[in-house]
């Protein structure tokens, strides 16, 4: 958290760097960036790959309780240009058994849909942080598995929640270790 | 689909800065400029798209305007039938995707344009 401020400190204190291709996106980035590591869950941390460039970030959930827990889970987040009309890209690079992540790593969250029909889906409204306690949430809420991404998952986890988390467990520990 | 229902935590955090700044102004506002208070609404208005201030130009406006000297540009201010404003540069960016307030998901009508 101090380091990311400290950087962004750093960062409008050099006024030489190369003028932003997406002017807007990076204005709100800078703000939400820092929101977003302030109010972040105690279960996650993000880390940026290249520090100079806050559109790309690795959000990790270690849930410490609920079926997934003691798994290490890796989402990659990119910010695209176009930010904050469309929403974020998120693929989940760690491979889990869950019925709103696909098995290849699409993730199933209404918040991160870009033409919905009702009013769950991407706004312009939301911010970073919306995003990250969405994808938090996927490991502590179980509400509603209706649209799957992993029918498979989905059907399991309604006709058995044992068996559904053997399978969750089995994954954890294939895939999930740090 | 995973559809998350109680946003309540998350939504108060979204807004507690805005709030915070909001409550600042008013208050400091009431103190010095009663007389002022009557457009203090609008005046003090927020973008929730670009998240700057109706009465300013909008942060596309602003990063632009910064590039080139040809001085400051016409930002206008749109309002919907649902009486939510929104700078008409963010707003008829967003409405080409998706016609709808985004702060209360109405179908979006302009009801009037002005500063
Ligand atoms: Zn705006
Ligand atoms: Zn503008
Ligand atoms: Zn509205």
């Amino acid at each position: 958290m101090i380091t990311l401020s400290q950087r962004l400190k750093r960062r409008n204190e050099n006024d030489n760097t190369p003028v932003p291709r997406a002017p807007i996106r990076d204005r709100l980035l800078v703000k939400e960036a820092q929101e977003m590591s302030q109010l972040l869950p105690a279960s996650c941390s993000v880390h940026y790959p290249n520090e100079n460039d806050l559109s790309k970030f690795t959000l990790i959930v270690q849930p410490t309780e609920g079926y997934w827990e003691g798994g290490t889970f890796r989402f990659d987040i990119n910010v695209t240009e176009e930010y904050n009309m469309v929403p974020p890209i998120v693929k989940c690079s760690t491979k889990l058994w869950h019925p709103n992540i696909s098995e290849s790593g699409d993730v199933c969250l209404s918040l991160l849909r870009r033409h919905s029909v009702d009013s769950m889906g991407w706004s312009p409204i939301r911010r970073l942080n919306d995003v990250v306690w969405g994808l938090h949430a996927l490991f502590t809420d179980l509400l509603n598995f209706e649209d799957p991404l992993n029918v498979e998952a989905a059907d399991q986890f309604r006709h058995s929640k044992e068996e559904f988390k053997l399978k969750v467990m089995e994954y954890v520990t294939s895939y999930a270790k740090e | 689909m995973f559809t998350k229902v109680a946003m309540a935590d998350e939504n108060d955090n979204e807004r507690m800065d805005g709030d915070n700044q909001k409550l600042e102004k008013m208050f400091t506002l009431k103190k010095w400029n009663a007389v002022a208070m009557w457009s203090w609404d609008v005046e003090c208005d927020t973008c929730a798209i670009c998240r700057v201030q109706v009465m300013d130009a909008c942060l596309r406006c602003q990063a632009e305007s910064k590039k080139d000297s040809y001085g400051k540009q016409d930002c206008v201010v749109v309002w919907g039938e649902c009486n939510h404003s929104f700078h008409y540069c963010c707003m008829s960016l967003w409405v080409k995707q998706n016609n709808r307030c985004p702060l209360c998901q109405q179908e979006w009508s302009i009801q009037r344009m002005g500063k």
